[in-house]
Formats: C-alpha cells, sequence, structure tokens
C-alpha cells in the first residue's frame, strides 16, 4: 500500500502536463483548435522526427550551440577578467566600475540596430550580443565575489606568510568561485535568450532560423519544435552548469 | 592568608622559545588611546595569561606583537632563541575563530603557505592534535573544537618560538575547553615555545599561565607569577585562591561605557 502511495506521489507532479497535453491533442483533432495557431502534438512530434531525419535540426542545433558558447566564452572570459581586475584593485575599480555600472543598464537587445550597422547580419553581430549580454552578470558576481572574501581569512593567510601570488590562488579565487558560478549560470541563461532574438531578426542558419522559416510556410509543428529545442537547451546549460559547481565547490557544506 | 602568588618568576623550561620585550608601546584607534605606554618583558619559553574585560586593549595588544596592526609608538622586540631578532615564521597567532579555508582539506589547511614536500610535517602536527584521521576531511565536517584544534596545528606545523593565542577556545563548550587545556599545556610543555595567551576567562589563566598580567585601559595593573604544579587541578585550594586574587583584581578594573 505505501508503494502504491510513493507511486502516486511520483505520478501527481506529471497530472497537469498530462491533463494540458491530452485536452490539446482533443481540441486539435476534432478541430477546435485550428493547426494554423496550433498544431497537434502528435504532429510536433512526426514533425521532430522528420527534422531529425533529414538532418536539418542537428545542422542547425549545431550552429546555434557554437554561437551560444563562442558567445559565453568571448563575453565571459572578459567579464571574469576585468572583474578580476576592478576586484583586485581598488584604482581599477575606481577607474572603471562606474563606466561598467553606466553601459550594465543598457539592455543589450536596444543595440539590435547598432549591432545590424556595425556587424551586418553576419556571425560578428550574433556573437556581439551574446558577449556583450553575459559580459555584465559574469563580470558583477566575480567583483562582488572577490569583495565579499572573508578578511579574516585574508589576514590569517598573510600572516602565514602567503604573498600577492598565493593570496589570490589559493584565498582569494576559491572565495570568489561560488559567487563567480553564480554569474556563470545567470549567463548561460541570458545566453539563450540573446541568441534566440539575434537568429530570429537575421539569420540563415540556426533554430532561430529555422523557426522564421517554418512561420514563412506556416508550418507552425517545425516552429514549434523550434521553441521546444530552446527549452532543452536552456535546460541542458543549466545542468551543466550545475554540475560544474557540484565539481568546483565540493568543499561546500550544501555539495556535502 | 598564605598567598601562593611569589614576586619571582618561576625558572623559564624550555630553551626554543623567543624572548619578548615591548616598551612603551602606544596605539590610537580613532583619537582613542587603546594602549598606553605598555611596557612588558617576557622569558623564553614562559606561558603568559593577559587577562582582562573585553575592550581593555589585549587583543590590540597580541596583534601588534604578531605584526598585524601599526604601532604610533613604542618598540618591539622578539629575539629568537639563538640570539637573532626573530623572523615573521618564528611567531604564529591562533586566532578566535578557527579560519580554516573551506576550500582546502584538513591537511592543506594545515601546510598552508608551504610545499607539498611539507605534507608529512603537516600530519604529525594532526598527530600532535589527536586529528590524523580527519587529514582528508573539508573543515566543514569539523566541530568546532576540532576547528580550533587543527588552527593549533596550523601554527605548530611552523615549529613557532613565539605562539600568540587570542582567546581561541572562547566559543568552545567548557568541556571542549578543559581538554583544549590540556593539549595546550602538553604541546608547550614538549616544545618549549614561549606563549602570550589572551583570555577573559581567569580560570583558563590559572590554568595555564606561569604568569598572569591583567590589562585595564591600556595599561598593566596586575603582573603575578603562579606558582602552582602542573597539572594543576581546578579543584584545589590552592588554585582557586589564586583565581580569586586574579579575579578581584579584574573586576576591579571599570567596565568600558
Amino acid at each position: 500500500m505505501d508503494d502504491g502511495r510513493a507511486f502516486a506521489r511520483r505520478l501527481l507532479p506529471w497530472m497537469v502536463p498530462a491533463l494540458i497535453l491530452a485536452s490539446w491533442e482533443y481540441t486539435a483533432r476534432t478541430g477546435m483548435l485550428s493547426t494554423c495557431v496550433l498544431p497537434e502534438p502528435w504532429a510536433v512530434v512526426k514533425a521532430a522526427w522528420h527534422l531529425t531525419q533529414t538532418g536539418e535540426l542537428w545542422s542547425n542545433l549545431g550552429v546555434s550551440a557554437g554561437r551560444a558558447f563562442a558567445g559565453l566564452v568571448v563575453g565571459g572570459g572578459l567579464g571574469l577578467a576585468l572583474g578580476l581586475f576592478t576586484g583586485l584593485s581598488r584604482r581599477a575599480e575606481i577607474a572603471l566600475d562606474t563606466t561598467v555600472q553606466m553601459l550594465r543598464n543598457i539592455p543589450p537587445l536596444a543595440l539590435i540596430p547598432l549591432v545590424i550597422l556595425w556587424f551586418g547580419i553576419d556571425e560578428g553581430a550574433k556573437l556581439f550580443l551574446v558577449a556583450l549580454g553575459v559580459f555584465f552578470p559574469v563580470y558583477l558576481n566575480t567583483f562582488h565575489g572577490i569583495r565579499s572574501v572573508d578578511r579574516g581569512l585574508i589576514e590569517m593567510a598573510r600572516s602565514y606568510g602567503l604573498t600577492r601570488w598565493g593570496l589570490y590562488r589559493e584565498v582569494i579565487l576559491p572565495g570568489a568561485m561560488p559567487s563567480i558560478l553564480v554569474g556563470l549560470r545567470y549567463a548561460m541563461g541570458l545566453m539563450w535568450v540573446l541568441l534566440i532574438v539575434a537568429e530570429t531578426v537575421s539569420a540563415s542558419s540556426g533554430i532561430g532560423y529555422m523557426t522564421m522559416n517554418a512561420r514563412e510556410f506556416l508550418q507552425t509543428d517545425v516552429v514549434l519544435v523550434g521553441v521546444l529545442t530552446y527549452a532543452l537547451l536552456g535546460k541542458l546549460a543549466d545542468v551543466a552548469a550545475r554540475k560544474l559547481e557540484r565539481l568546483c565547490l565540493r568543499w561546500h557544506p550544501s555539495y556535502q | 592568608m598564605a598567598s601562593v602568588i611569589s614576586v619571582s618568576w618561576p625558572a623559564p623550561r624550555g630553551v626554543g622559545g623567543a624572548a619578548v620585550s615591548l616598551r612603551k608601546l602606544e596605539k590610537r584607534f580613532a583619537g582613542r588611546k587603546v594602549l598606553r605606554a605598555l611596557s612588558l618583558e617576557v622569558a623564553r619559553g614562559l606561558f603568559v595569561c593577559i587577562v582582562g574585560r573585553s575592550g581593555c586593549g589585549k587583543t590590540t595588544l597580541l596583534r601588534i606583537v604578531a605584526g598585524l596592526e601599526s604601532l604610533d609608538d613604542g618598540e618591539i622586540s622578539v629575539s629568537s632563541a639563538s640570539g637573532s631578532s626573530a623572523g615573521a615564521c618564528d611567531v604564529r597567532l591562533m586566532f578566535q575563530d578557527a579560519r580554516l579555508l573551506p576550500w582546502k582539506s584538513v591537511a592543506d589547511n594545515v601546510r598552508l603557505g608551504m610545499s607539498k614536500a611539507a605534507l608529512p610535517a603537516a600530519i604529525a602536527a594532526l598527530q600532535a592534535v589527536g586529528l590524523e584521521d580527519r587529514a582528508a576531511d573539508w573543515p566543514a565536517a569539523l566541530s568546532g573544537g576540532q576547528r580550533q584544534r587543527v588552527a593549533l596545528a596550523r601554527a605548530l606545523v611552523h615549529r613557532p618560538q613565539l605562539l600568540l593565542l587570542d582567546e581561541p577556545l572562547g566559543a568552545l563548550d567548557a568541556l571542549t575547553r578543559i581538554e583544549m587545556h590540556a593539549l595546550l599545556e602538553r604541546l608547550w610543555l614538549e616544545s618549549g615555545f614561549t606563549t602570550l595567551l589572551v583570555t577573559h576567562d581567569v580560570q583558563e589563566a590559572v590554568a595555564l599561565a606561569d604568569r598572569i598580567i591583567v590589562i585595564d585601559e591600556g595599561t598593566i595593573v596586575f603582573d603575578e607569577a603562579v606558582n602552582l604544579r602542573r597539572p594543576r587541578i581546578r579543584a584545589s585550594r590552592e588554585f582557586a585562591a589564586v583565581e580569586q586574587s586574579v579575579l578581584r583584581e579584574v573586576l576591579r578594573t571599570r567596565a568600558p561605557l
């Protein structure tokens, strides 16, 4: 009887999605829901199958993922470097932080007209948008992480003879790591949002292109495949970030 | 009442300890005088307890000796056993909180600032505090008393000639504290380093000290040797008499506003 109850509890969270899916399928089949608005779930599955069979989904997925991670590496790397710089040096903070804080408040998407003028509709435009978007969360969390390292630990390490480089490597950087990883995780979420917008504005490949192209031909099933792919990619990025946290913060009480 | 406190200092035991000489130390924080012309000579290998109310300047004194605070006026000299002026390596400070790096294993915490080759020495130091089987654990897995024992091992692995203790047992429960007293006493007797222990616990001072100093408003107001045989028995009448006389001195000092 206990087994049955446990099984019911496991099943409960999936009740609402299953109900929604069932009523969606039903309304689509009976014609209450036009396929121009929303295709039936089964059609979406078939479209996804078809796209994987032709290889279209994989090639577009590869292009999108490549863009996203290139942007993350460029923007995140710069954010990390600048955050370390301003976090470790008061002078650098005074010189640069005000500027960064001002720029931070500009939504990256507001720059789309400029970006198109600068880079055209090339790869550069997408890379720039993603890199710009992920730069700020990584920068802010790196800076904040370094500044919030326990002063007592730094004092202790100094009195135990750790010099500049040793102090950074053994105390300041590991101390800032939880905050840096929060920034990275946030940046990974933002990375997809920006990429979607960039690919939707203009592209000749990628998931965004695939969905926009499908819209032209009223292929709502393909559009939905694209949307669901984004959801899946976002989830994958989040899982990867979590794995990284678990790896880097093994010492943290919340991971033991 | 026959006083068990004599005026003559007991003969220093160890030869490995540093001698400390403080002359007319002055320290101000934001205009407020924390230390006023404080002078103190500590012989090699002595265990000295500095007692006082919170805010009397005792922690500042210790931090100045450790080189963590600058001095407004006065002179400090710490001369090592070989007679030369002691380097920073010969002086180690243990803080009120353990201050272990949570991202390093216990053994790596102990050998902080040393090369990988120092690992056997770190394990040996952990053995001395009875924690060698926790060497691979994270500090988060340890209890408060165990963390302070790791911090003690970290201080001792450098074989200091002067050990400075800034109320390291203040946050521990009474039982753990008594165990730590015995551990500290044993390690001190074995190694012969000079020890300055800052505390507001008079019983702790009487249990451990060769010499007790009471500080009030930045100056020394009481300075006596304690000639009780070790290990000291807290229940003994002599112990109680010393404790009473020191406590009276501390209570006479004014509480800071």
